[in-house]
């Protein structure tokens, strides 16, 4: 009987990026990908035509599911801290897949929204989330400019921005002022969604 | 952060990751995170031109959920020379990446913006417009954005792109996907000449009243005259 397969974990990638094979990351970058990704293209006579941008072919779509599952699982993924491949087998990515969720709720209370799958041809629109997407914000504006967006009767959830300095400081990488301002962002996001009147919206 | 927000973790370019994500990964499967795992495939990177980038990007998309464990993917193909998500090239990987997957699989997928054009600019509206209605007819279920004046100045960005975002998307939901590829080919013709002399735009306080929280009238006639573009483009949305 043959075994059920079980997805991978971060653990056993970690794992494997310990003892996967060695490979330069010039070679990575500059032989493996590109020339792995171009044979595929071939071998799966993939043309694409950039005025249609959406594609309406279903051989073309099946042609690049395909492809892509091959790149996954021909090239694996480079590790750069221990210069080693971490690989998969064609089951293990499948079973990844099938086992991922295809549903979540975001957001809290009233403002919670179920995100569920949506087709190409759904008449459902999808999810809006709004913000200025790691955008540099300064300290000032940051508040109010979140509440703009948190305001937009079509927002659902807020992708934030990052503030540039908190308190005046200059919230350095790995210094105590970036913790500082990560939590300031948090703090003045939901302040931002709860002066619009929609505490508990996802962030 | 809550259990219900999304915590975000990245992959690298291409095909890449560090041990610090593989840590950060860890720690959201370790306290039962919803992961929004985000990679923005380079077309004209590494991978290379439009079919290449594309399998780059299906690839991508797939590892973030045997990898990381992710609730959803958060894609952003970009071009290499704009640095946006806007130009055709990276709309065409964006939705054929999102058709591929899509067909196949249940798992949720998000694509985030950012334009050339910066806010109070008509061109920014176009941009930003023409990637959720890719994103909508090619069946992604988060749009995220927007990241206006390509994301790098601060306060470049205000919540009226994300309105059009919204009411593009709201727009082309459902429509025939033949017709609406005939105007998205054409809603890219209007902006993609101008690349090398886009508008810079405004900051959000000199487009905004910074205490009522309401756009400029300027701001609000820029917002129109994109409505007006899209509608002579075939859209009837803001006729209801």
């Amino acid at each position: 009987m043959k075994a059920i397969a079980k997805p991978v974990t971060v653990f056993d990638v970690y794992n494997r990026a310990k003892t996967g094979p060695k490979v330069e990351e010039r070679d990575w970058d500059f032989k493996i990908i590109p020339q792995t990704a171009k044979e595929l293209a071939e071998k799966y006579g993939i043309k694409m035509d950039k005025k249609t941008i959406v594609p309406e072919d279903p051989e073309l779509i099946e042609k690049l599911w395909q492809a892509g599952l091959d790149m996954l699982v021909t090239c694996g993924v480079y590790c750069m801290d221990t210069g080693r491949v971490i690989k998969y087998t064609r089951d293990e990515v499948l079973t990844s897949i099938a086992s991922a969720p295809d549903h979540f709720v975001f957001g809290e209370g009233k403002e919670a929204i179920q995100v569920v799958p949506r087709a190409y041809n759904s008449p459902k629109p999808p999810i809006i989330q709004g913000g200025p997407t790691g955008s540099p914000c300064s300290e000032a504006m940051f508040l109010p400019n979140h509440q703009a967006y948190a305001q937009e009767p079509i927002v659902d959830t807020i992708v934030d921005g990052v503030m540039q300095t908190v308190m005046g400081q200059d919230p350095t990488p790995g210094s105590p002022w970036e913790l500082m301002a990560v939590h300031a962002e948090i703090d003045q996001v939901r302040e931002a969604m709860t002066r619009a009147g929609r505490t508990g919206m996802g962030l | 952060m809550r259990p219900s927000d999304a915590h975000e973790v990245s992959q690298l370019n291409e095909l890449k990751i560090d041990v610090g994500a593989l840590v950060v990964g860890a720690h959201y499967a370790l306290t039962g995170q919803q992961v929004m795992v985000e990679q923005m495939p380079i077309f004209g990177g590494y991978a290379g031109g439009l079919e290449s980038t594309t399998i780059v990007g299906v690839a991508t998309t797939l590892n973030s959920f045997v990898m990381l464990q992710a609730t959803w993917h958060l894609d952003g193909p970009v071009h290499v020379r704009w640095g946006i998500t806007t130009a055709r090239e990276a709309l065409a990987v964006a939705g054929h990446i999102s058709r591929a997957v899509e067909e196949h699989s249940d798992v949720i997928l998000g694509n985030q913006y950012y334009t050339l054009a910066g806010p109070c600019t008509v061109m920014c509206l176009l941009e930003t417009a023409a990637q959720a209605i890719t994103d909508t007819i090619s069946g992604r279920e988060i749009l995220s954005g927007v990241a206006s004046a390509k994301g790098v100045s601060t306060d470049m960005f205000t919540a009226m792109e994300a309105r059009m975002m919204g009411e593009a998307a709201y727009a082309v939901a459902g429509m025939d996907l033949h017709e609406v590829n005939v105007i998205l080919d054409k809603l890219v013709a209007t902006y993609e000449k101008d690349y090398k002399t886009a508008p810079v735009g405004k900051k959000f306080q000199e487009c905004y009243d910074v205490t009522t929280l309401t756009p400029t009238e300027e701001h609000v006639k820029v917002y129109e005259e994109a409505v007006r573009i899209l509608t002579d483009l075939g859209l009837t949305y803001w006729n209801k």
